[in-house]
């Protein structure tokens, strides 16, 4: 479902050039829930930034259902991150002045599902990250780092993307809700057949993937 | 939760830099709207001015005035001439004379010796007689000259003998071709039709009120010119006393009458258009020779007080233009700012799924928002400025139309409605905030008025959009890693 072929992202800063992903390659079945580990630093966040199609590599390819988004028109790259892209952020990036809510039925209005539909699942992705009816209609920035990161993935799930990034999704969660979670994950790998790769430090999370890939150098190797 | 809610709520985000921007707006806008409203109330006087003015020209022969003095008399050759000039779409030639009264005429003739002086005084230089008698009493018009000879006439009578003679303002006959005056536009009738026969040997006269009055003639009564014993047509009435001393005869039986055969003392010359007068102007100078003829745009006074109204109009457009920039300019500038802020914001909207043109949907309707805001309050503004500008410009305009009107009263082009009147009527129609709205719908037209909102807008929705696709085309991942 996802082929990843010797991509690399060099960056220029100052005189040197930087390559944090050095020729990447490895591919994942449909409904595979794995893991990227690898320390700070080691190119984690950029190289789902090039899955997610929002930079571009500097070489390789990242092929998706048979499908090249490295060479994809602008116009196209917009229909991929709406419709088959759900990206948690590693800093949550919830538009501050709209409620939980509104924040979750964004990807829908892009998405054009009616007004009443985009109300009634944003509700019921809110109601699965176990936020409280109450959180709601809170706006984003009134709510706890760790309530966000939870809205976050519910705005991630809203149109039912089949590829799930999910930069540290549980980075901010006790262990109770991060289990919450890691089984709500689980269960959209394994019973909706959507594939997810989340990039963690989390052992709890990690033990329960498919899956682990390590990063170190800009090199990939399966742990 | 729509683009539209959103863009509102955003619009709404920094409370205390969108109220600053739209208050600033309002200024350039109510100042743009105020501006427009000046531009088409200039524009409306400068129109009927225009139609005032009418598209004539005024051909005399050289030096003379009023019909009199100058050098060689125009002919129907000269008519020709003017006829076959660019743009010249008729010419009407009049003959005007002077008619002494023929009592009057006859008495200072037979007084012969040291009284030719005064026959020549009482002929006043005329060419021909009637029976009329002048309404126009010596000394009503200032006739100092006859007030002395009225004064000295005692002592003259008892020390030289010899009766001065009765001085009389000649009465003015124009004979024309087609029923209008010299100036070109169609008499005013009291009563009676206009003359229909204009062949050399017509009785038909039109008599001026005053004229009529004094001579207790009625239409239908009889007079005589010369020999000829003519028909009252009818009584007109030419806007002053001067002119309403006057007669009008046919153009070919004034000729016969005074013996003036094919001679003409103007020419009133229609052009096409009032844009061409003053090419036309030069170009029947050159035709007909400038040393034989004046051209005057009956009108040069008027003409300089369009221009100076068209130049207070031109003021005002490009106020109101560069108001409109201004408002333009604010709206980028702060756009600009707004976005640059939100660059994160855009970079997340474009991750999760938002074109370059909905972010620029979403910024543009925040733009707008604003404007349509500055717009409301600038309106309110408008109501309350433009009263002052409007007044000012056209207050100010009038000293000048009416001192450039003063010599073209005297000159007779005073009657048409031009001078303080027109203007009173303009500030009466600016007078009250209240009634902008009806003025502007009025005076402007609801399709300027639709025009400018759009061109306000267009430029609001430019102004928003320039910044935000600009920031929306690049990759999400450099603007939400942010500077
Ligand atoms: N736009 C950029 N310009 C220059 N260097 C960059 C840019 N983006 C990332 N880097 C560098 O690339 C390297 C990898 O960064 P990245 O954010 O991918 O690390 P990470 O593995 O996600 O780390 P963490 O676990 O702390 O989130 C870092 O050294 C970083 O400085
Ligand atoms: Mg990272």
């Amino acid at each position: 479902m996802l082929q990843v072929k010797d991509v690399v992202k060099s960056f220029n800063s100052g005189d040197r050039t930087i390559k944090p992903v050095n020729g990447v390659s490895f591919s994942l079945e449909q409904g595979t829930f794995a893991a990227i580990l690898g320390k700070s630093g080691s190119g984690k966040s950029t190289l789902l930034s090039l899955l997610g199609a929002l930079d571009k590599a500097t070489s390789g390819d990242v092929i998706v259902d048979d499908v090249n988004i490295s060479t994809l028109p602008d116009r196209k790259l917009t229909a991929y991150r709406r419709d088959d892209i759900g990206f948690v952020f590693q800093s949550y990036n919830l538009i501050p002045n709209l409620s939980a809510k509104e924040n979750v039925m964004l990807p829908m209005e892009f998405a054009g599902v009616s007004h009443g539909e985009r109300s009634k699942r944003a509700a019921e992705l809110l109601n699965q990250v176990e936020l409280t009816e109450e959180m709601h209609g809170r706006l984003a920035n009134r709510l706890s780092g760790g309530m966000q990161q939870r809205v976050a993935i519910a705005r991630a799930l809203a149109n039912n993307p089949k590829l799930i990034l999910a930069d540290e999704p549980t980075g901010n969660l006790d262990d109770e809700t991060g289990e919450l979670i890691i089984a709500l994950l689980r269960q959209l790998a394994h019973g909706k057949k959507t594939t997810i790769l989340v990039v963690t430090h989390d052992h709890a999370l990690a033990a329960q993937t498919d899956r682990k890939f390590r990063l170190a150098r800009g090199q990939i190797t399966e742990a | 939760m729509g683009v539209v809610s959103r863009s509102v709520g955003n619009a709404f985000r920094n409370k205390v830099r969108s109220g600053a921007v739209v208050v600033i707006l309002a200024v350039a806008i109510g100042l743009a709207l105020a501006m427009l409203v000046a531009n088409q109330a200039v524009g409306a006087k400068v129109d009927s001015l225009k139609a005032s003015v009418g598209n004539n020209l005024t051909v005399n022969p050289a030096g003379s005035r009023g019909g009199l003095g100058g050098g060689n008399p125009l002919t129907t050759a000269d008519a020709t001439k003017a006829a076959a000039v660019a743009h010249v779409t008729g010419v009407n030639g009049t003959l005007t004379v002077r008619l002494a009264n023929a009592a009057t005429a006859s008495t200072s003739g037979s007084a012969g010796g040291p009284a030719d002086r005064g026959g020549a005084a009482g002929r006043f230089g005329s060419s021909g007689t009637t029976s009329l008698v002048s309404a126009v009493q010596p000394g009503v018009l200032g006739q100092r000259n006859n007030g002395t000879g009225s004064t000295g006439s005692p002592t003259g009578g008892t020390a030289g003998g010899t009766t001065q003679p009765t001085f009389t303002i000649p009465i003015q006959a124009t004979g024309v071709s087609s029923p209008t005056t010299a100036a070109g536009t169609a008499l005013k009738l009291t009563g009676g039709a206009q003359l229909s026969d204009f062949a050399a040997n017509s009785t038909q006269a039109l008599v001026g009120s005053t004229l009529a009055a004094k001579n207790s003639l009625k239409v239908g009564s009889t007079f005589t010119v010369q020999t000829r014993t003519m028909k009252v047509t009818g009584i007109f009435d030419a806007g002053d006393a001067f002119d309403n001393n006057g007669i009008y005869l046919p153009l070919a039986a004034t000729q016969t009458l005074v013996d003036q055969a094919g001679q003409l003392s103007s020419l009133n010359v229609v052009v096409d258009s009032i844009e061409n007068v003053a090419a036309t102007q030069a170009a029947l100078t050159t035709a007909l020779g400038a040393s034989n003829v004046d051209v005057t745009a009956g009108s040069n006074n008027l003409q300089s007080a369009i221009t100076s109204l068209g130049t207070v109009q031109n003021i005002s457009l490009i106020a109101f233009i560069a108001s409109l920039v201004t408002a333009g300019l604010i709206v980028l500038l702060i756009m600009i700012m707004v976005v640059r802020e939100r660059r994160r914001e855009i970079g997340v909207l474009k991750a999760i799924g938002a074109s370059n043109r909905t972010i620029g949907v979403q910024f543009t309707l925040e733009a707008l928002v604003l404007v349509v805001l500055g717009t409301v309050v600038g309106a309110v503004v408008a109501a309350f400025s433009s009263n002052p500008i409007v007044s000012a410009l056209v207050a100010g305009n009038t000293g000048s139309t009416v001192s450039a009107a003063g010599p073209v009263r005297g000159g007779g082009f005073g009657g048409g409605g031009f001078g303080g009147g027109g203007f009173t009527r303009t500030r009466g129609a600016f007078a009250g905030a209240s009634q902008l709205i009806g003025t502007i719908s009025t005076s402007v037209g609801w399709q300027t008025l639709v025009l400018g909102a759009v061109g306000i807008l267009a430029i609001a929705a430019i102004g928003a959009l320039i910044p935000a696709l600009l920031t929306a085309r690049v990759r999400p991942i450099e603007v939400l890693r942010g500077e």
